[in-house]
């Protein structure tokens, strides 16, 4: 795809031979430029319409720098080794596996019904599956939150639920994706064996998914992760609590802080994740 | 009859070793699911104010508070989408301008000095992906004060790392050849990126850009509930005055927008391949 | 006498698509080894796929054994379909299974949804499973994964797999396309004493005529759908497969 669309942008600009070419590509370059200036107009219309202070904008640089230096450093070190804060994260780290977790033993059967070649009913199966991952993976995590957190009252349970939401919006879109680019061919062996839809599933799809589905399941709890850091922001148990507690009290050294143990944290679960996922790839 | 009994023999064999396979993975499972049970005990069974949850009844009866659409509160909601809508945009166009360098560092066969520069380009990435949007809206919150800028500010930063990764990644793979092709024309560097390099990786870029629009709507929609404006805002406060139906209303307003943002990212990126 | 017969068969993959198939009949006899040859496109393996309905024809009638293939609900389709081996192009091989689970796999539908999902093979199965092997010649290689073996190792895997599966009729879909000619003259003769051996008879669609003119006793010429020629192979000749061939010479 890039190298056909790479010979055509060079034919239409390449310099010298046939002038009349150019010509010939009038109109839909007009169309072109015709859509960049009127994304200028909707930029402009929009920086006007949000009020957005373009003067605070460019000196906002120096401003961060200042801020940083004068209220946010040095951070608090001494707060986030508390015994308290570090339950805390400990609290975070089960949310975010068990609402990986949970997400995706819903995901896997969503992935299987809104794959477009193996669902069950391609009229009613199909379309029903993908509306619910869709919308799981519509709402904000932090929305997700909330409602749980009005719901149920404050607490994990309402954190892992919304992550498990967040989840099967995010792996069950995966699952799918990974279900639908499968070879067909064993699936079509298998069928012709008799085999049920549900040892089709566990013979000749399953095998083929495995390795990226375990690859997608560690993505998942690394993402799961970075959201569990901020659901408590809203009530729903972990780390998150105590930012938004130290925010509204103003300990700006602790605020940097947390932010930093987040970033160290989120960094941290990246590694892991990314070295599992290089282990399993190269498993095979 | 000898090669009978070596044949009973290798079946033996053979569903020994698979039950014993079975038998490992049967413990395996077990431990991981006395581990979830723990972890569930401790996150949801102690941490959860049961006596205010009460009876089944009493969730349902609390979920059946969001039933229903607010529909007076409807006109009200196109500004703040529009708002949202706009952040989302002016949040993803500042993003590419910033990852410009980052994609410039980061790409292995274009980096200036690799021992230096790309390192620096990976941690631009990875900070800028591993934080999340909240925790990045409060920082530019606090920086800038509240307001559709801090929004903008946290979207173009939250965006710069999977715009520049990606494309970073479509740089590194491009195909070599036409800028052989045009090193052998007699081009200069900026020559070679421009008819060579730039070409390639535009259809890829422009797809990974409106891919991230999409995925910044969903994001610029919540940036109200820490002062960004726009549909969070209205959903914080519809929150706050306990008005449930209102709630629903702006969720599902969030996800008509979100569905609009998806076609036009189909499209749009349909139109490019 | 006929175990298999096909009348009028038609397919279209669209209600607005061009007809595959335009209206197919032919008989199949208890000891035959029926090739079908003819242009690629000209619906051979649609026709083959029709006999197990992994192609849903749009009309006609198969009788296979007595029983009519069209009108059957999915479960005694299902039941149908494991007396019905099938030998692919591409193998068709789960790629990351033994070989011993996927010879294992041909017994799926004879085993019911938990003994499959969790593989609890009865030892008659890996006896039985281990035996095909060894009329493969893959005795040595039954515990390595199906992508370790060569391109000629996996179609006897696929051989050893519809075998599991206690044939009445093998369908082979251009089961030599993928291999060298060697070895698809090996994997040809190897399937034809198998087929002797199990009294199976076999329907198999070839591109290589001088494969089908050497192993096969009866033929059925397609071009675009239409039936251009059936009958012994003794009966073809060069003006004939001209006629066959004459979409694609052109």
């Amino acid at each position: 795809m890039a190298v056909s669309t790479a010979t055509q942008a060079s034919s239409d600009t390449k310099p010298a031979p046939p002038r009349e070419w150019r010509r010939f590509k009038f109109p839909e370059s007009l169309y072109r430029w015709g859509g960049v200036l009127l994304a200028l107009v909707f930029v402009s219309y929009s920086i006007i319409y949000l009020n957005i202070p373009l003067d605070r904008f460019f000196n906002m640089f120096g401003r961060v720098g200042q801020l940083v230096a004068d209220r946010y450093y040095p951070p608090e070190i001494d707060y986030v080794l508390e015994p308290d804060y570090l339950a805390s994260v400990f609290d975070t780290i089960q949310m975010s596996y068990l609402g990986a977790l949970f997400g995706m033993l819903m995901a896997v059967p969503l992935g299987w019904f809104g794959s477009y070649n193996m669902t069950p009913s391609r009229r009613f199966v199909y379309p029903v599956a993908r509306l619910v991952t869709m919308s799981a993976r519509a709402v904000h995590e932090t929305i997700w939150a909330i409602l749980f957190v009005t719901i149920l009252g404050f607490g994990m349970m309402a954190g892992v639920l919304a992550l498990t939401m967040f989840c099967i919006g995010f792996a069950g879109k995966l699952f799918a994706e990974e279900i639908e680019a499968i070879d067909m061919g064993p699936v079509e062996a298998l069928r012709a064996t008799g085999a049920s839809e549900l040892n089709v599933m566990a013979y000749a799809v399953f095998p083929q998914v495995r390795v990226a589905f375990t690859g997608i399941g560690i993505y998942t709890w690394d993402v799961a992760f970075r959201a569990a850091t901020v659901v408590g922001f809203f009530g729903a148990g972990g780390m998150g609590w105590y930012l938004k507690r130290n925010i509204l009290q103003i300990e700006t050294y602790r605020v940097s802080a947390i932010l930093v143990s987040i970033i160290v944290l989120v960094l941290i679960a990246e590694g892991i994740s990314a070295w599992a996922r290089a282990r399993v790839a190269k498993a095979k | 009859m000898a090669t009978a009994q070596a044949t009973a023999d290798q079946v033996e064999r053979i569903i020994a070793a698979r039950s014993k396979t079975k038998i490992v993975r049967l413990l395996i499972f077990v431990v991981v699911l006395a581990l979830v049970f723990l972890s569930v005990k401790t996150t949801i069974v102690d941490d959860t104010d049961w006596a205010r949850i009460g009876s089944v009844w009493n969730v349902l009866e609390s979920i059946g508070q969001f039933i229903g659409i607010n529909w007076s509160l409807v006109p009200n909601l196109w500004q703040p989408a529009l708002e949202t809508i706009m952040v989302a945009t002016l949040g993803t166009l500042l993003g590419v301008v910033v990852c410009i360098p980052a994609i410039w560092f980061g790409a292995l066969n274009i980096t200036p000095f690799a021992p230096i520069t790309y390192p620096i380009a990976r941690l631009m990435m990875t900070l800028s992906r591993s934080i999340h949007e909240i925790v990045w809206a409060l920082f530019f919150v606090a920086a800038v004060g509240l307001g559709a800028l801090a929004g903008v500010l946290a979207i173009a930063v939250r965006s710069v790392g999977f715009i520049a990764k990606m494309t970073a990644e479509a740089i590194e793979d491009l195909d070599p050849r036409p800028v052989e092709a045009i090193r052998a024309v007699g081009g200069s560097e900026f020559q070679v990126f421009i008819y060579a390099i730039l070409p390639q990786v535009l259809p890829v870029m422009v797809g990974v850009i409106v891919f991230e629009w999409e995925i910044n709507i969903r994001r610029s929609s919540i940036l109200g509930l820490v002062g960004a404006g726009g549909l969070g805002l209205v959903f914080f406060r519809q929150l706050n005055t306990f008005n449930y139906p209102g709630v629903t209303t702006v969720i599902l307003a969030i996800l008509v927008l979100i569905l609009f943002g998806e076609m036009v990212s189909y499209y749009v990126r349909k139109a490019i391949i | 006498m006929s175990i298999l017969s096909v009348r009028d068969l038609r397919v279209r993959y669209s209600a607005s698509g061009p007809e595959i198939l335009k209206g197919v009949s032919f008989e199949v006899g208890a000891d035959d080894f029926f090739a079908i040859i003819g242009p690629s496109g000209a619906g051979k393996s649609t026709l083959i796929r029709c006999i197990n309905r992994l192609v849903e024809p749009r009309s006609g009638e198969i009788v296979l054994y007595g029983t009519d293939v069209l009108a059957l609900n999915s479960r005694q389709l299902r039941k149908l379909r494991r007396g019905i081996g099938m030998i692919f192009q591409e193998f068709n091989l789960v790629n990351r299974m033994s070989v011993m689970d996927n010879v294992l796999s041909g017994r799926l539908g004879y085993v019911g949804n938990m003994v499959g999902l969790f593989r609890l093979f009865s030892k008659e199965d890996i006896s039985r499973a281990l035996s095909v092997l060894d009329r493969v010649g893959l005795s040595d290689h039954v515990d390595k994964r199906a992508d370790e073996l060569s391109g000629g190792q996996r179609q006897r895997v696929g051989i050893a797999r519809a075998l599991m599966q206690d044939p009445k009729l093998l369908l082979l879909d251009e089961p030599t396309s993928s291999l060298d000619p060697k070895i698809s003259r090996e994997v040809m003769a190897l399937i034809m004493e198998i087929a002797k051996e199990y009294k199976v008879p076999v329907l198999c669609n070839i591109h290589d005529v001088q494969l089908a003119m050497e192993f096969c006793n009866k033929i059925i010429g397609l071009q675009d759908g239409i039936k251009m020629f059936d009958g012994p192979t003794s009966k073809m000749n060069t003006k004939k497969l001209d006629e066959i061939y004459a979409m694609e010479v052109l």
